[in-house]
C-alpha cells in the first residue's frame, strides 16, 4: 500500500509542557484514519503540525499528495457569501469555482447567504467544500461533525463515505466513537501526547481482550454484566434468574464498543 | 493576479455590507465636519482657509485608527487566519485588501468633504490642488500603516478599541487642528511629533508645498511597514 502521510518522531511542546511525544504513524492512500483522544490529548496539535499551521519541535512529516484541510474551529468574515468564499479560495488555489462542488456539497441552497446567517451544519459543509477545492488527494478533518444535529451528522458521514469511494485519503480527529467505528479503517489513540494504539478496531478488540457485554431485561429492570467467558456467565445468570423467579423479557449480548475500549485505555485500565 | 483582483472586488462588496465602515469612514467624520465646520467658522474667523485640510486630517485619522484595526482583528485575531492559511490564501492578503479598501473609502470621504466645505462654510480650496491630493494620499497611507500595526499587534476587539483611542486622541489634540501647535506646552508639542496628523496637517494646509514634512511621514510609513511584516511573520508561526 502506498503511504499518504508519514509521521516520524513528531514532538511538540509549549514552554515546558510537552504536548506530543515522539509520535510515529503512517496513513495509507485511500484509507480513513482517525485520531482519538480526550480533550488536550494532542489531536488538534498533531493535525496542525501535519497541516503546516504549527511547527514541530522535532520529527519529520512526509505528505504525498495535495492536502485539503477542514479545521476544528473555522471561521470566515461575517459578511462573505458562501459562493464568494468558494470563489475566493478557488482562485487562490489557481482553479475556477466549480458549480458541481456547490451542488455535491449541498451548498447551492445557501450559496447567496452570508456566513453569519449560516447554521452550524451549513458552515461545516461550506468548510468541507473549501477543503475540497483543487481536488486534494488527502483531506484532514478536525472534528468534522462537532456541533451538528443527527441529520447533519448523517449527511456529513454520507459525504465522507462518498469521498472515500472517490479514493480520497482522510485523517480525522473525533470524539464520536460511533462515527469513528462506522467510518474509519484504522485508528490511533492519543493519550497525553503519546500514541497508545494504532490499528484497526478489530485489532483494538484483540488487544483489549475479548470482553462481552450482557444486558438482561427482567421484571426487576435492566442489569448489565461484563465477561470474557460468555457461555459460562450466561448459563450462571440464567440459572440465577430462574432460581430467583425473575421473568426475563430480553437478553442482549455484544462485544465491547470502541468507546468502552477507549475509556479503558485512557483510564489506564489495560 | 485574477485571485488578487477578485479579492479586491470581494472586499469592496464586503465593505458595502458593513455598517461599521459606513459609520467610521463616512458618517462620523462627515458629521463631525458639519458640526465643527459650523463652530470653527463662526467663532474663529479665518478658519475657512484651513477648514478642508483640518477636517480631512481629522476624518482620515479617525477612519484609519478607529475603522481599520477591528477589521484586521476579525481576520488575524480569529480562526479566519487559520482557514486562510490552511487553504492556500496568503496571510498578507487580508492586510493588503483591507488597506486598499480603507484607502479608497477614506479618499472618497475626503473628496466629499473637499467639495462640500466651500458650499456649506465658504471654505477655501487648497492652493495647490495636485500637491494637496498627493499629500492626502500619503497621509492616508501613513495613517493606515499605523492602524495596521495596532490591528495586527493587539488582536483583541476590546483592547484594540482602547489602543486606537489612545492613538486617535493625541493625534487630533496635538496636531494643531484644535489648537495651534505652537501654543501647546513643549512636552505635548514634542509628543505630537510622533503622530502622523502633526505632519500631515501642516503639509496639507501650507500655502507652499514643504517636501521636508514628508520625511517624518515616510519614516513612519517604513517603520510601520517593517513592524507589520514582523507581526505577520509572528502570526504565521503561531
Amino acid at each position: 500500500m502506498n503511504t499518504a502521510i508519514e509521521v516520524h518522531g513528531l514532538t511538540k511542546q509549549y514552554g515546558n509542557h510537552i504536548v506530543l511525544k515522539n509520535l510515529n504513524f503512517t496513513v495509507y492512500e485511500g484509507e480513513i484514519f482517525a485520531l482519538l483522544g480526550v480533550n488536550g490529548a494532542g489531536k488538534t496539535t498533531t493535525l496542525e503540525c501535519i497541516e503546516g499551521l504549527k511547527k514541530a519541535d522535532d520529527g519529520q512529516i512526509r505528505i504525498n499528495g495535495k492536502m485539503g484541510i477542514q479545521l476544528q474551529s473555522a471561521s470566515l468574515p461575517e459578511r462573505i457569501q458562501a459562493r464568494e468564499a468558494v470563489s475566493l479560495f478557488a482562485y487562490w488555489n489557481q482553479t475556477e469555482p466549480d458549480p458541481g462542488l456547490l451542488e455535491t456539497m449541498g451548498i447551492q441552497e445557501f450559496a447567496k447567504k452570508q456566513y453569519v446567517q449560516l447554521s452550524t451544519g451549513q458552515k461545516r459543509r461550506l468548510h468541507l467544500a473549501l477543503a475540497l477545492i483543487g481536488n486534494p488527494d488527502i483531506l484532514i478533518l478536525d472534528e468534522p461533525t462537532a456541533g451538528l444535529d443527527v441529520e447533519g451528522r448523517i449527511a456529513l458521514h454520507e459525504q465522507i463515505r462518498q469521498l472515500k469511494a472517490q479514493g480520497k485519503t482522510m485523517v480525522l480527529a473525533s470524539h464520536d466513537m460511533v462515527e469513528v467505528e462506522s467510518l474509519c479503517d484504522r485508528i490511533g489513540i492519543l493519550i497525553e501526547g503519546k500514541l497508545a494504539f494504532v490499528g484497526t478496531v478489530a485489532q483494538l478488540n484483540e488487544k483489549i481482550g475479548k470482553q462481552y457485554n450482557i444486558s438482561i431485561r427482567s421484571e426487576a429492570g435492566v442489569a448489565q454484566f461484563a465477561t470474557e467467558d460468555i457461555a459460562e456467565t450466561l448459563l450462571t445468570l440464567l440459572a440465577q434468574y430462574k432460581a430467583e423467579g425473575k421473568g426475563i423479557s430480553d437478553i442482549h449480548v455484544d462485544r465491547g464498543s470502541l468507546e468502552q475500549h477507549f475509556i479503558s485505555m485512557t483510564r489506564g485500565e489495560k | 493576479m485574477k485571485a488578487f483582483l477578485y479579492g479586491i472586488a470581494l472586499q469592496g462588496r464586503l465593505d458595502i455590507r458593513s455598517k461599521t465602515l459606513l459609520i467610521t469612514c463616512y458618517l462620523v467624520p462627515l458629521l463631525f465636519f458639519v458640526v465643527m465646520g459650523g463652530i470653527f467658522t463662526s467663532i474663529m474667523p479665518g478658519t475657512e482657509a484651513t477648514l478642508i485640510p483640518a477636517m480631512t486630517v481629522f476624518g482620515v485619522t479617525m477612519g484609519a485608527l478607529i475603522g481599520l484595526p477591528p477589521t484586521l482583528v476579525e481576520i488575524y485575531g480569529t480562526d479566519i487566519r487559520k482557514v486562510y492559511q490552511a487553504n492556500g490564501v496568503p496571510l498578507v492578503l487580508g492586510l493588503v485588501l483591507c488597506n486598499i479598501s480603507a484607502f479608497v473609502h477614506l479618499f472618497i470621504m475626503s473628496l466629499i468633504l473637499y467639495f462640500a466645505a466651500p458650499l456649506l462654510f465658504q471654505a477655501e480650496f487648497p492652493i495647490q490642488t495636485g500637491a494637496y491630493f498627493g499629500c492626502l494620499a500619503i497621509f492616508i497611507a501613513v495613517s493606515l500603516s499605523i492602524a495596521s500595526v495596532i490591528g495586527l499587534a493587539v488582536r483583541d476587539q476590546a483592547k484594540t478599541s482602547m489602543v486606537s483611542i489612545l492613538f486617535f486622541l493625541p493625534s487630533i489634540l496635538l496636531s494643531g487642528i484644535m489648537f495651534p501647535a505652537e501654543m501647546l506646552p513643549k512636552g505635548f508639542a514634542a509628543a505630537g511629533r510622533f503622530f502622523p496628523a502633526s505632519w500631515g496637517y501642516p503639509l496639507m494646509s501650507g500655502a507652499v508645498f514643504q517636501a521636508e514634512l514628508l520625511i517624518p511621514l515616510l519614516a513612519m510609513f517604513l517603520t510601520a511597514g517593517l513592524i507589520c511584516a514582523a507581526l505577520l511573520k509572528r502570526i504565521s508561526r503561531k
